[in-house]
């Protein structure tokens, strides 16, 4: 370790300590961005005892990196992690350089990181990963983003540089089965319908991602979970869904709080809503098969702390039952349309949308989430906010929502919520309308510890 | 009781759909069912047949550089009766992607060559070429205001694309940039006009929040194929969502 990695850890270290135990801030990024400017190459010098799993796609990375966290420690790993919002490489080296691992049970510790796509190749490029997940890969800011090849595309830039690790995917998903690596493939995906019941569907129009590689014909689906994810086939050649090690071979019940199923004869429970959750455990799932963790162990890990589930929040404001949700592309919005539908008491519907660079600058995706299909549910009032409450306003109401209260100010949030008529409230926030509304509801005592 | 009927062809709906474009068909079904008339829509892509004669609008809008390379393969089947469409003025609005297949050609980010129908005297360059003298190997990407110089309207909208689109003289401007850069960055104009054919790079989507050009684009639309009845004057009076 050369000396200018030396002082740059100790510079992160020192930052990391004064942030943390000092002013009691959680930030990563800080203490990275020095050592990365003291060293660039600095996490290339990290001491690699450890095995790196990096956990990566547009939606799910979070609540994924947690589920898989958790589930490596009830198998008795000593695992690191980094926050939610710390995935690009300041983050991450921050995270890298400031952790310590504690045991010393004779297995080798874990980092599982939730590495943003574009940061994918900087990382595994510095750290050989040992194995990389991948949740699934949507149409997302394209003002940042770009295409969803693209992002695809340096994903594969990342795991070339790593031609031992596993490759975890989602078999539901077409472009996975795409990138020319020679990397092990290992793919999770669902199976809960029985073929007697396969239809001949096409994916919904709003969706991207619907060709086969082999002719670029559209592909037909024997069933979809949502979005383009489901058993698919093309109609012209052999092209078809890769085999799945692991599955969900039966959805049981899914409510807006929490969902049970089986996974290869494991019957779970988490403590969310929404079916695309379900992914993100089956994920973790795969992840902890794959270190040799037994089903009991990975059920106990996921059922034995709601807390993990923390990215629905569910809040009480006087009285009134809040569930607070992030939105920030068409997919992630549907599928809370999809949870939203599995509601079965009279609610009201908050969505605020602001514009800003880490929401996305372009606001025309709230045209393909499909806010119409609320009309089979108990929605009872809808209100509309944040800097675009423009855009927003006028997209429920071209949805057919004609009476809405708007606030174009978000300091009103709190007296928003109380009015609503409702007992249940769904808040539907994108980026930075999230972190505005969490500094409302704290400074107003509702949600604890800042925001 | 809606006795008149609006069918919308959604041109590759299910591959050219990648910016919200679809907005566009659910701004003209919410000022048309404001004055009874039932909108359907039918999305036409590879492999379907379009037939002229059984629409009345279309929209096309824009998609990603992969699968609009195959819509273009496949356009070519549909060309002809797509410009006997466009030349008995048939309403079109063609949005970035299906904007530029509605030209000559277009040269992709990776340099390849897309041929489009050639219906509107139009082409489109990549962000690399020589000729680009704004915003080289970049991205055009941001908010965007133009002057419609027909009718002094002013529309809103994002514009993100890499191609850089020139129209031929004797085309008409969809409007004049006043800020953002439109077609090229470099000439002032966005979009095009073309008998009733619209041609734009703007996202947002155009129609939801620009309700004057909506209602006029339907008035258009309904007017071809009801001719005895004043549309524009049925939809001034409903309230216009611009912003």
């Amino acid at each position: 370790m050369g000396f200018k990695t030396t002082v740059a850890k100790l510079t992160a270290k020192s930052s990391y300590w004064l942030l943390h135990d000092i002013l009691k801030r959680g930030g990563t990024s800080l203490p990275g961005k020095l050592a990365v400017k003291i060293d660039p190459t600095i996490l290339k010098h990290i001491q690699q005892d450890f095995d790196l799993i990096v956990v990566t796609g547009t939606n799910g990375k979070t609540l994924t990196t947690a589920l898989i966290t958790r589930v490596l420690r009830a198998g008795d790993y000593d695992v690191i992690t980094n926050p939610s919002g710390s995935n690009m490489i300041q983050g991450i080296t921050g995270t890298l350089v400031t952790s310590k691992f504690k045991k010393n049970n004779g297995k080798r510790p874990i980092a599982v990181l939730e590495v943003d796509e574009a940061n994918v190749a900087l990382v595994a490029s510095a750290i050989q990963p040992k194995m990389f997940v991948l949740t699934n890969i949507f149409r997302d800011q394209l003002d940042r983003y770009g295409e969803i090849y693209t992002t695809y595309d340096k994903i594969v830039s990342g795991i070339k540089y790593a031609p031992d690790a596993k490759v975890l995917a989602n078999g539901d998903s077409p472009i996975f089965t795409r990138g020319d690596f020679k990397n092990p493939r290992i793919y999770f995906g669902f199976d809960h319908i029985q073929p007697q019941d396969y239809q001949s569907l096409t994916a919904p129009n709003n969706t991207d991602g619907i060709l086969s590689p082999t002719d670029n014909s559209v592909l037909n689906y024997d069933f979809i979970t949502y979005a383009n994810l489901g058993k698919y086939r093309s109609h012209t050649d052999h092209f078809a869904r890769p085999k799945l090690q692991y599955a969900v071979t039966s959805v049981d019940k899914l409510t807006p709080k929490y969902s049970e199923f089986t996974i290869d004869d494991t019957s779970l429970r988490i403590e969310i809503g929404g079916l695309y959750n379900i992914y993100n455990a089956l994920s973790a799932f795969a992840v902890g098969r794959e270190f040799n963790i037994a089903p009991e162990q990975i059920k106990s890990a996921f059922e034995s702390n709601a807390q993990i589930f923390g990215r629905q929040e569910a809040i009480n404001v006087d009285g009134k039952d809040v569930t607070i949700v992030l939105i920030k592309n068409p997919v992630g919005t549907n599928t809370v349309i999809d949870m939203m539908l599995t509601e079965p008491e009279p609610f009201s519907l908050m969505t605020l949308l602001n514009a800003n660079y880490a929401d996305g600058i372009d606001t025309s995706w709230i045209w393909d989430a499909e806010f119409e299909k609320l009309h089979t549910t108990k929605i009872t009032a809808v209100a509309t906010g944040g800097e675009r409450y423009k855009d927003i306003q006028v997209r429920l109401k071209m949805a057919g929502f004609k009476d809405q209260a708007v606030y174009q100010d978000l300091n009103q949030i709190v007296t928003a919520i109380q009015k609503m008529p409702t007992k249940k409230v769904y808040i539907a926030a994108t980026y930075t309308a999230m972190l505005q509304l969490r500094q409302q509801l704290s400074a107003a005592g509702y949600i604890k510890g800042g925001f | 009781m809606p006795q008149y009927t609006l069918n919308i062809a959604h041109l590759y709906g299910d591959l050219m759909n990648t910016y919200g474009d679809y907005g566009n068909i659910i701004a003209l079904r919410y000022y048309a069912e404001q004055i009874d008339v039932t909108v359907k829509t039918t999305v036409i892509s590879l492999d379907n047949t379009f037939k002229s004669a059984d629409f009345d609008f279309v929209l096309f809008g824009g998609g990603q550089d992969y699968e609009q390379t195959i819509v273009a393969k496949d356009l070519k089947s549909k060309a002809a009766e797509l410009q006997h469409y466009i030349e008995n003025d048939g309403t079109l609005l063609a949005i970035c992607g299906g904007f530029q297949l509605l030209g000559s050609h277009m040269i992709m980010a990776d340099g390849q060559r897309v041929d489009g129908i050639g219906a509107l005297d139009l082409y489109t360059i990549n962000m690399h070429d020589s000729q680009v003298k704004v915003a080289k190997d970049a991205r055009l990407t941001g908010n965007i205001v133009i002057k419609n110089n027909q009718t002094g309207e002013v529309y809103h909208g994002f514009e993100n694309h890499q191609g850089r689109t020139f129209i031929g003289d004797q085309e008409l401007a969809l409007g004049t940039v006043i800020s953002g850069n439109g077609n090229n960055g470099m000439d002032n104009h966005e979009g095009i006009i073309h008998r009733n054919v619209f041609g734009s790079y703007f996202h947002g989507p155009i129609l939801t929040r620009n309700g004057n050009l909506a209602k006029r684009i339907l008035a258009t639309s309904l007017s071809q194929k009801y001719p005895d009845i004043n549309w524009e004057d049925n939809l001034k009076q409903l309230p216009t969502e611009s912003f």
